[in-house]
């Protein structure tokens, strides 16, 4: 057994160790132990993880630990890199959680079901075989549908948030279950061997695509499939908030890579343009729903949608160029989506980690209610000021790098896609554009607004620094951010290398202080645009040193000669974010109901005003809620049929029996 | 729009003809300022007198803008102070704030009869004192009140143009 396989064994032990250390030891070090356990085994997988990046690779068949089949695990570099990502999201969740649990999450369920689902995310990447993907995955979702679920005796949202979750991901299951069932019937067997040699029918791998393709993008959050994700995570305990959001959803991109560019060997163009158009749906409406959204936890959820959205973007991309036969093209796409996977897995960690910071500090994750965090929390200020800056995609965060990649390859493509390359293209990268535009836009509302200015509520002025150990595991994943952000040459060989196995070809980006795109006009250096940055900072704030010669005094801060000023008369998160509200109206559909009480004596006298605004999910409110509604009426009108006679059951269970046997005689 | 463009047309140019600049009546504090001054307007208790002609001494007619003197929004972006009305009771701790907030180098306009010496408010129970008894006062325009005239001539002092 090769370091690979080794490592990727440790971790997997290592988790089962800490769910039993967080099962049996004692409430005073349980949090220490299984976090401790919980990172280690983190660590090990990203060794696991990096190995197979480089190169190596390993394979296993345990055939008595799942019935019939056996379990199949291979290692390869698409499946490493995955393996990585969840190892390194997991290293600084579980060193937070340390500190965290301490915040009502140290109890035994919660404490032994985190390190199982980080096993069970480490096992959906290496499955190799149909049976062992859709064990690892069930797994998965039930033990992130235990977590999600940890806080449900606090607030009553918990738990309608955890029903959302466990139906869409079950709905998701049922789907892939479906393609894969479907695929596997027409190969020679259900390992993915044997399925990469299979030959179908054109009309089932279009069956078994779309199948998969809908499971996958519903754990990946996708429009208009991502209803559970704006519920689900927000409730979630932070550190699970950061594995689901920065691990988790990522399963569902891996998915689809694999099924469709791997096991069905690409696809017909249709298949990637709806991959593109279904990309590009949920960055546009992720990011809106994110600068309208007020509650932080509940933005970070919506900006993950809409990460998840520019990376299928790429995904379809890719797959789209290289059924068009431009395998230099699809492999720059292929590498900028998997370059973002990485990048967003780093800021989203930290930005979920920072707000499972205030959170437990103020005790509100609502902004209206947060501010003059600056001073009294300096260090998480500034963890979720990286954070932000890298989620923003402007230099010098590293958002930037991938982002600029994907329009590298999305701009090449007109000369050699065709129609419909030329059709879809450009609205792509307008799509892109407006999705950068507007994130900043997003993340200076949650910065300034939250942490900025000054308390607007007693709970946000007695707030205190955390802990060192939720501390260090945001800087863990802030150092992941700036090491992607000054030097992604670090992942990038091995990136395009894993892109050139996957999709026969040359290695798409090279160099390392400047990027150099292999196959069109263009190179960037994130390392010298972040020294011109820091450079030409120094020489403005120089120059006005030089230039002002009069001395500073200290004056008092301008309001109108009248004061003084209360935190009521600052921005707030709805009012910023009101101007975008505005122009994208239509979208998204605001309600606001105005209630106006007045006293007895005269209606002319107002006794009370009740305003309320809400942004809702628009897609929720077509999509869901109509046939949320069916099956409410639908169960309603079911009642009659059970009217508790013991007759009538027995009557049921007779004209049943005889009715299938009528239609067995008649058909058999 | 259109209308806008033809009123605009149709009226050509309103504004006099600029007059010789008076000698010997320019502030020597205004040197540093160089030709350009912003300008906050403050109404420390006038009759409202005043303002309708700072108006239209910042008018098309009179046009102030043309001699580098500038009406602005805020303190914080002005040089000088143009305060008419006596300092009223209530008025007096904003007056001293808005100077405060002033940056330097800071000038004061006492602008009318009543700024410079309360005018027929003097004695009032509900006044402080003229603008002097509140503030450095570095100019002073007479009337009651002043001519738009007087004002940018005042203002063509400060300016120096």
């Amino acid at each position: 057994m090769n370091a690979a396989g080794a490592s990727l064994l440790s971790a997997l032990g290592l988790c089962l160790v800490s769910a039993l250390a967080g099962a049996t030891a004692p409430r005073r070090v349980r949090p220490l132990l299984a976090g401790l356990g919980t990172a280690c085994a983190g660590a090990a997988a990203a060794a696991a993880g990096v190995a197979a990046l480089a190169g190596q690779s390993w394979s296993a068949w345990l055939p008595g630990v799942l019935p019939l089949a056996g379990a199949r695990l291979a290692l390869d570099p698409l499946g490493g890199m995955f393996v990585a990502v969840t190892g390194a999201v997991a290293v600084c969740a579980a060193v937070y959680g340390i500190g965290y649990a301490k915040h009502g999450v140290d109890g035994r369920v919660t404490q032994a079901t985190l390190p199982l689902f980080l096993g069970a995310m480490l096992l959906v990447p290496v499955a190799a075989s149909v049976s062992t993907l859709l064990v690892a995955w069930e797994l998965m979702a039930v033990t992130s549908l235990l977590l999600v679920l940890a806080e449900h005796a606090r607030r009553p949202a918990v738990a309608e948030a955890g029903l959302w979750y466990a139906v869409m991901t079950h709905l998701g299951f049922a789907a892939i279950v479906a393609g894969m069932a479907g695929f596997a019937a027409g190969a020679a067997g259900e390992s993915f061997e044997q399925l990469r040699a299979a030959t179908l029918s054109p009309a089932v791998r279009d069956a078994v695509f779309v199948a998969t393709l809908a499971g996958f993008a519903s754990k990946a959050g996708i429009v208009p499939l991502h209803v559970w994700l704006a519920r689900a995570h927000p409730e979630a305990p932070s550190p699970v908030s950061a594995l689901m959001s920065a691990a988790m959803v990522n399963m569902g991109v891996y998915g689809i890579v694999r099924v469709g560019l791997d096991l069905l060997r690409g696809g017909p163009s249709w298949w990637w343009l709806v991959v593109l158009a279904m990309g590009a749906l949920s960055a546009l409406f992720g990011i809106l729903q994110a600068a309208v959204a007020s509650d932080l936890k509940r933005l970070l959820g919506y900006s993950t949608t809409e990460n998840m959205g520019l990376v299928l973007i790429g995904v379809g991309a890719a797959g789209f160029f290289a059924s068009c036969g431009d395998k230099e093209l699809a492999g720059l796409a292929l590498v900028a989506a998997l370059l973002h996977v990485v990048n967003h897995a780093g800021f989203k960690t930290l930005l979920f980690l920072a707000a499972g910071s205030v959170l437990r500090a103020t005790g509100t994750r609502d902004l209206d209610a947060l501010g003059g965090l600056r001073g009294r929390m300096p260090y998480t200020t500034a963890l979720f000021a990286v954070g932000a800056l890298a989620a923003s995609a402007l230099p010098p965060g590293n958002g930037f790098v991938s982002e600029w990649l994907l329009l590298q390859s999305l701009i090449h493509a007109l000369p050699t896609s065709g129609v419909a390359g030329a059709v879809t293209m450009p609205p792509a990268v307008g799509v892109i554009a407006l999705s950068a535009g507007l994130a900043i836009a997003t993340f200076v509302k949650a910065f300034g607004v939250g942490f900025l200015a000054r308390a607007r509520t007693p709970a946000a002025g007695r707030a205190a620094e955390s802990p060192p150990t939720m501390i260090c595991g945001m800087a863990l994943a802030a150092a992941c951010c700036v090491a992607l952000a000054l030097a992604p040459a670090a992942v990038l060989p091995a990136l395009s290398h894993l892109v050139a196995v996957l999709l026969p070809g040359h290695e798409a980006v090279g160099g390392v202080v400047t990027l150099r795109l292999a196959d069109v006009q263009g190179t960037m250096s994130p390392l010298l645009i972040a020294a011109a940055l820091a450079v030409a900072a120094a020489l403005l704030l120089g120059s006005v040193r030089l230039v002002a010669r009069r001395a500073r005094r200290p004056a008092r801060l301008w309001d109108c000669g009248a004061g003084p000023m209360t935190p009521r008369m600052e921005y707030t998160a709805t009012s910023f974010a009101e101007p975008l509200q505005r122009v994208f109206d239509n979208v998204l559909a605001p309600e606001s109901d105005l209630a106006v009480t007045p006293t007895k004596e005269s209606a002319y006298l107002v006794e009370s005003i009740h305003y309320r605004a809400r942004i809702p999910d628009r897609i929720e409110r077509r999509l869901y809620d109509p046939v949320l509604a069916a099956a409410a009426s639908i169960g309603r009108g079911a009642t009659r049929l059970a009217n508790g006679s013991i007759h009538r059951y027995l009557a049921y269970g007779f004209y049943a029996l005889t009715g299938v046997l009528l239609v067995l005689a008649v058909v058999w | 729009m259109i209308s806008l463009l033809r009123k605009m047309r149709k009226t050509g140019r309103v504004a006099e003809p600029a007059p010789e600049p008076a000698a010997g009546d320019t502030v020597p504090a205004a040197a540093e300022l160089g030709g350009s001054v912003q300008i906050r307007h403050i109404d420390a208790g006038s009759c409202n007198g005043c303002e309708v002609e700072i108006a239209s001494a910042f008018g098309p007619v009179y046009d102030a803008e043309r001699y580098g003197a500038r009406l602005v929004a805020s303190p914080r972006h002005a040089d000088a102070l143009l305060v008419t009305g006596p300092v009223t009771r209530n008025m007096e701790v904003a007056l001293r704030r808005t100077h405060e907030a002033v940056p330097e180098p800071r000038l004061v306009i006492a602008l009318g009869d009543c700024a410079r010496d309360c005018g027929v408010f003097a004695g009032a129970y509900g006044v402080a004192g003229a603008v002097k008894d509140v503030l450095p006062v570095d100019a002073e325009v007479p009337g009651c009140p002043p001519k738009p005239e007087a004002i940018v001539e005042a203002l063509r002092g400060l300016t120096g143009r």
